[in-house]
């Protein structure tokens, strides 16, 4: 990857391709691992039925795929399952990550106004991903 | 056809179809599907997600709830896949993308909590009546513009850029009626935070015709919003149960392999001939589904 010219843009743009890069190749590797395993384990079983989803029957929400305790217990017990909920949140925070750097470019180089920007948009993600 | 072929056809239809599916041959279609889709979203700048609900609902009767996950994984994949390329080419104005994802992240957490209250028959009813947005704008002829004169806004936000041309100059662009681009990029988060899509359609509303965006700026910038508009309402479809692995990853995998294969084929390729024929389909698709949303089949 070349960047010929350094000015303040340029700059940005080369860390954020960067990191849309390197999130993406690690989502892909680890949901292809997890993909695999389960594949192993379960792909001679019938399909589940997706035909139906129900908010309020916790059936259809298993922790070890709807909370980080839950996936993270779920990937050291070699639950590939698991595993490729962990890839999906790797391939989530990739863009949340890129929002981060752009942030501490633009505060490094003084460009308050992009910062404050940034930064809101990085308040409203957090606020929702994270619930009181 | 001949009598005994068409017998044959049948008789192999019926053999294939009285198997019950298992995880695997559900898993290997759709990775097939998502391919597909990741390779026709990043081509015609529509993005994955909306060539995977129709994949799901119609052809494999899977509740919306979970098809609107899927392609909010779809999104952020085809954005960042896809995103990285262009950026990297100097098209992507990111300045008026930061910008506008203040809008398209606030509508998105709206529109996810919005979500909550739809059944399945009202999802796939705006669902269908984006589609045919999208068709109608397919067919519309673009004029070729002259730069305009940068609004005193637009100005004050350094969002006026430049980007270039194939003989490697840079040509200058100015960009119009801010406000205007902001409410309606707010408008298309919304859909995203519902439907799990990145509405191309509001886009093209909101920066090609408000702003005045020049085309290739506004397909991938719009592109690089959608990875970040999708992110704020994902965790919240995480912990809601409607992401879930077994549809995940062949999505995931699908969607990056052909947005990657897509942008890199967009470059030597005329895909004016591809978006009108994508067009008819997407039309067609809305229709059958404003059917069945209209007809309480879902």
């Amino acid at each position: 990857m070349k960047h010929s010219s350094s000015t303040p843009d340029t700059a940005i743009q080369a860390l954020v391709c960067h990191t849309l890069r390197i999130g993406v190749g690690i989502a892909l590797a680890v949901c292809l691992a997890g993909g695999s395993v389960y594949l192993v384990r379960h792909g001679g079983e019938a399909l589940p039925d997706y035909t139906q989803f129900s908010y309020t029957d916790p059936a259809f929400h298993p922790a070890e795929s709807t909370t980080l305790p839950g996936i993270c217990g779920g990937v050291l017990a070699g639950s590939g399952r698991s595993l490729i909920q962990l890839g999906v949140l790797v391939l989530i925070l990739t863009p949340v990550v890129r929002v981060l750097l752009s942030l501490l470019g633009y505060l490094r180089q003084r460009d308050w106004l992009y910062a404050a920007i940034t930064a809101a948009v990085l308040a409203v993600i957090l606020f929702n991903s994270f619930p009181a | 056809m001949p009598k005994v072929l068409r017998k044959f056809a049948l008789k192999l239809g019926n053999f294939i179809f009285s198997q019950p599916m298992t995880i695997l041959t559900f898993t290997l279609i759709l990775l097939a599907a998502a391919y597909a889709a990741g390779l026709l979203g990043s081509l015609t700048g529509l993005g994955g997600g909306v060539v995977v609900i129709p994949v799901l609902t119609l052809g494999f009767g899977v509740d919306f709830h979970y098809a609107v996950g899927a392609a909010l994984v779809a999104s952020i994949a085809t954005s960042s896949g896809a995103g990285s390329a262009y950026v990297k080419e100097g098209i992507t104005n990111v300045r008026l993308g930061m910008f506008l994802e203040i809008a398209t992240t606030v509508g998105a957490v709206v529109g996810a909590w919005i979500a909550v209250w739809l059944n399945n028959a009202v999802i796939a009813f705006i669902y269908s009546l984006v589609l045919l947005l999208t068709a109608a704008v397919q067919f519309r002829r673009r004029a070729v513009r002259r730069a305009v004169e940068p609004s005193p806004l637009a100005t004050r936000l350094r969002l006026n850029g430049s980007w270039p041309q194939p003989d490697g100059s840079l040509q200058a662009y100015g960009l119009r009626n801010v406000a205007g681009g902001f409410g309606v990029m707010g408008a298309a988060g919304m859909l995203s935070g519902i439907l799990g899509i990145g509405s191309g359609v509001l886009k093209v509303i909101a920066m090609d015709d408000l702003m005045k965006c020049p085309f290739k700026v506004s397909t991938t910038t719009s592109n690089f919003m959608m990875g970040v508009t999708a992110c704020a309402s994902a965790v919240v479809y995480v912990q809601r149960g409607v992401i879930t692995p077994g549809i995940a990853f062949p999505v995931m995998a699908g969607v990056l392999a052909g947005a990657l294969t897509g942008a890199r084929l967009l470059k030597r390729l005329d895909v004016r001939l591809l978006r009108k024929v994508f067009a008819v389909a997407v039309l067609g698709v809305a229709l059958n589904m404003m059917y069945m949303a209209l007809a309480g089949k879902f």
